[in-house]
């Protein structure tokens, strides 16, 4: 083979590895999960079968999938408010340097860097009805007159819960991502601010609220997409209960609980779907309001 | 937000952190006062509950177990560890059964790592450095699964380790795990070799090198931090997987510490004190990591995700 034919096929030898791995194991199962949607697929109970709308209307005729969809919707809505919000309010607050900064932030991300599920059992002692430190906490600070049981009994208060602590993961990453837009921002803009005599409330509203509003999109996608697929927080904080439970997780339930896995397709399928129109609209969203300020 | 703007980003953030000890702070008291606290609150949010771990991990039960709570171990117990590492009787059988799960989780973590960022360099490099047909199709539709739920693929990527008797092994773990970590290590990669300048490499194409030989002699060597970014978040994010290997494993053969936790967890037997102790284990190896490595994960985070 000349040097020069070679040099032409090195690229797609160069990304042959790759194109393989997406190819198998992320194109084909989409399709896959896209086709098989609309087949009746239970693996005790074969043969696969077309169905069309089938799966689709069982989903919608189930009255813990439909209680998952509107918890979920919950659990995006807090997820997404509260990290940009909170990521915004650390960011900030650890722009300016200061002694030991560095090892603040080396601490502050540790949440994001560890399992969600060693953190929700954590968080779950520190739920614990009987002996653990939130009540005990509470208490002593005459907030509340006894000890309560914080999950499971109230939908909200239990959604609310486990949602903070899948918040409590992902803002340390909303926090650095909101950091490196403000660091980017040039310092005389907010010396001309201050000649002006806008105050740092002023400063931050005209400045650099416009300019980490593309920072803040990706941070709301993020937290979008973390929070529609919600499944290890809700797996150990909530368990399969209908109460608190997540699309994804009646998507594990439908599938290898109940071993309906032509249900499980259809209902990944919504999901994926969801999430693919949700993440558009709220880029579509802040973009546009981006263009609008600029 | 262009790329460029991102990698400037980046350096800032990690420039000031690993900077030295910074100026005085504000000149006005009640600013430093102010900002003090906000730190501090930020520290206790941040470090509050897994402080709460380690000082339950090393209470007694009945220290644990008391209202109201103590903040501080009374007394200062290490039975739980003595327990999780088996020395003395082991209670649970939980040392046996945290250990191999612990040697599952680095194998699968430290495997799907090391053939995420083989790939990803070549890749990586052929999408900066390379002109070629299908190019920007590739490069597209391979980021564009960085949007996709990672559950999309969840039911048939088990049917297909399922057709091919890989259910329960080490390579459906890892060949998942790869494929799920692949888009973020690419752009993680791209973006870092768009900044190194085309001359290191036009110096050693003068000198008759092939483009392998200027990826291995010259691009690698400088793009090191990158590198270490990519391999970095590729070991947390597969230490910290919990649904593919609940579903892909199905005994303590493959099955990674954090099936083994979510199981003691569910359990109800195993007490606070050790399940705690089992916590700060499995926690305690991706926390080091994330401390010590904290420069190179700073930038790896902004890099991959300030587009």
């Amino acid at each position: 083979m000349s040097a020069a034919r070679r040099g032409r096929l090195l690229p797609y030898l160069l990304l042959s590895p790759l194109v393989v791995f997406i190819g198998a194991l992320s194109f084909v199962p989409t399709a896959d999960t896209t086709v098989e949607a609309f087949f009746r697929v239970m693996p005790l109970d074969p043969p696969d079968k077309f169905i069309g709308l089938g799966n689709f209307r069982a989903l919608f005729a189930d009255s813990a999938i439909n209680t998952s969809w509107i918890n979920t919707a919950a659990y995006v809505v807090i997820g997404v408010v509260a990290s940009v919000v909170l990521g915004t309010a650390i960011a900030v607050a650890l722009k300016q340097r200061f002694r030991l900064r560095g090892v603040v932030l080396a601490l502050v991300i540790l949440p994001w860097a560890l399992p969600a599920v060693v953190e929700a059992v954590i968080w779950n002692w520190i739920y614990n009805p009987t002996f653990g430190v939130m009540n005990s906490a509470l208490h002593s600070a005459h907030l509340i007159g006894g000890y309560h049981v914080w999950l499971g009994l109230s939908r909200w208060l239990t959604i609310g819960l486990i949602e903070i602590v899948q918040v409590w993961q992902i803002t340390p990453l909303s926090a650095l991502i909101i950091l490196a837009a403000l660091q980017a921002i040039p310092t005389d803009l907010y010396e001309a601010a201050r000649v002006d005599g806008a105050g740092p409330l002023q400063a931050f509203r005209r400045i650099s609220l416009p300019l980490i509003r593309p920072a803040l999109a990706v941070c709301a996608v993020e937290a979008l997409v973390l929070s529609l697929n919600i499944f290890d927080q809700v797996y150990i904080l909530n368990g399969i209960a209908p109460l608190g439970s997540s699309v994804m997780l009646q998507t594990y339930v439908t599938t290898f609980e109940n071993l309906n896995f032509g249900g499980g397709y259809a209902l990944s399928l919504l999901v994926t779907l969801a999430t693919a129109v949700a993440s558009m609209g709220m880029l579509a969203l802040l973009y546009r309001r981006t263009e609008a300020a600029g | 937000m262009t790329a460029g703007t991102g990698e400037r980003a980046t350096r800032a953030v990690t420039r000031v952190a690993s900077g030295p000890a910074g100026r005085a702070l504000s000149r006005k008291p009640a600013r430093l006062v102010g900002r003090t606290v906000a730190i501090v609150v930020i520290l206790l949010w941040s470090l509050f509950p897994l402080y709460w771990a380690l000082n339950t991990s090393l209470s007694t039960l009945s220290g644990a177990d008391s209202t109201p709570a103590h903040y501080f171990p009374s007394p200062l117990a290490g039975a739980s560890y003595r327990a999780v590492f088996g020395i003395g009787s082991s209670a649970y059988g939980i040392s046996a059964e945290l250990g191999r799960s612990l040697l599952n989780s680095v194998i699968e973590s430290g495997a799907a790592m090391i053939v995420t960022v083989v790939i990803a360099i070549l890749a990586a490099y052929a999408f900066a450095r390379m002109q070629f047909r299908f190019k920007r199709t590739i490069f597209v539709s391979v980021l564009a699964t960085l949007l996709l739920p990672a559950y999309a693929t969840l039911i048939p990527l088990y049917r297909i380790m399922a057709n091919l008797g890989l259910v329960n092994t080490y390579l459906a773990v890892i060949l998942v795990y790869v494929s799920g970590f692949l888009p973020l290590a690419i752009w993680i990669l791209y973006n870092y070799f768009n900044t190194i300048p085309r001359e290191l490499e036009e110096a050693a194409f003068v000198d008759g090198a092939s483009p392998m030989k200027a990826l291995l002699r010259v691009v690698i060597p400088v793009a090191r931090p990158g590198i270490a970014a990519a391999a970095i978040i590729s070991f947390l994010l597969g230490w910290a997987q919990f649904l593919f290997p609940l579903i892909l494993t199905t005994n303590l053969s493959t099955q990674p510490a954090t099936v083994i936790v979510a199981a003691l967890n569910q359990q109800r037997i195993v007490p606070f004190t050790l399940l705690m102790g089992c916590g700060v284990i499995v926690a305690a190896v991706p926390g080091v990591l994330a401390l010590a490595l904290n420069r190179y994960l700073i930038q790896g985070i902004t890099a991959g995700s300030v587009k």
